[in-house]
């Protein structure tokens, strides 16, 4: 793969991240690793009941595992381009479960110059094995100007 | 800090405030936390992150970075490292409904990170009850590594 450029940056260039298989042991691996032990995301007695309108029918991946992998996705990706990863803005819209095989892409949006940087702003998603979308949202990378 | 850190969130969930106690713009308490390269390593393996940057000193040390350091969101793991058992974002049920963050410099192994964090806002919306919590974390020279906010849905 070629690295990205500024200049050569245009409006819907895609990048596209490694897929990730969510499993029961994934969950906890995430869990231990991040010390967010909920029990939405451990125990399914709990997760048997409901909250308001919302029954999961059983435990569900830590939304943000969706936000790591689109930080892998993005950061794999700047590095290589000498670029710096700035923001990242996302929503959860579906739960995602144990078997569920999830993978995240993002769609150059706009790229900015400002007085001091460089810019591009990436609409980003995780989608589904069934091509739902699971989370969406938008990230910011930083192509610093060259030392003058 | 892992070894001491309380797995079970029903243990003290008497002792964490309730939407109705959460006021927006009072400080959270917060504790800094010695972030450890098993500990970033062990996140970076949770989400797939392989990079020479979190994993090859030699790499990472002629890298533009001079050294090992963490992904961004490393600040995943941060918040609950940096806060204590009775923080109401333990509280469990308490479901993420999304969060944003900016990053400024890279945290790195043995830096010791502290969190400045309050609630920014609570609502009621579809008859849920909401609150956005406010984070900065720096590390110990008071450099910003990052800030964010994120949407929770208070269980009820």
């Amino acid at each position: 793969m070629t690295h990205a450029t500024f200049a050569d940056l245009a409006p819907g260039y895609r990048i596209d991240g490694p897929a990730f298989a969510v499993s029961r042991e994934s969950i906890r691996a995430f869990a231990a690793a991040s010390l967010d032990f909920n029990p939405l995301h451990l125990d399914d007695d709990y997760m048997t009941g409901s909250f308001g309108k919302t029954n999961f029918g059983g435990i569900i991946m830590h939304g943000m595992n969706n936000f790591g992998l689109l930080t892998r996705m993005l950061t794999d990706w700047a590095y290589a381009a000498g670029a710096v990863h700035r923001r990242l803005e996302t929503r959860w819209l579906k739960p995602v479960k144990p078997g569920d095989t999830i993978r995240p892409h993002g769609v150059l949006k706009s790229k900015r110059t400002t007085q001091k940087s460089r810019w591009v702003v990436i609409d980003v998603e995780v989608r589904n094995q069934r091509e739902e979308v699971v989370a969406s949202g938008e990230a910011m990378i930083e192509f610093p100007l060259p030392a003058a | 800090m892992a070894q001491a850190f309380e797995t079970d969130f029903w243990k003290d969930a008497a002792s964490r405030k309730i939407w109705d106690d959460i006021v927006p713009g009072e400080p959270r308490q917060t504790m800094p936390y010695t972030l450890t390269l098993d500990a970033i390593q062990a996140y970076c393996r949770s989400v797939g992150e392989d990079h020479p940057l979190y994993f090859d000193e030699d790499y990472a040390r002629r890298s533009p970075y001079g050294g090992l350091i963490a992904p961004p969101s490393i600040h995943i793991l941060l918040m609950f490292a940096c806060t204590p058992a009775d923080d109401w974002m333990r509280t469990p049920g308490t479901v993420n409904a999304g969060q944003s963050w900016s990053y400024n410099i890279p945290a790195r192994p043995g830096d010791t990170i502290t969190l400045q964090a309050r609630a920014l806002d609570k609502f009621i919306k579809k008859e849920r009850l909401f609150v956005i919590h406010d984070n900065v974390f720096c590390n110990q020279r008071g450099e910003v590594i990052c800030s964010g906010r994120g949407w929770t849905i208070r269980p009820v």
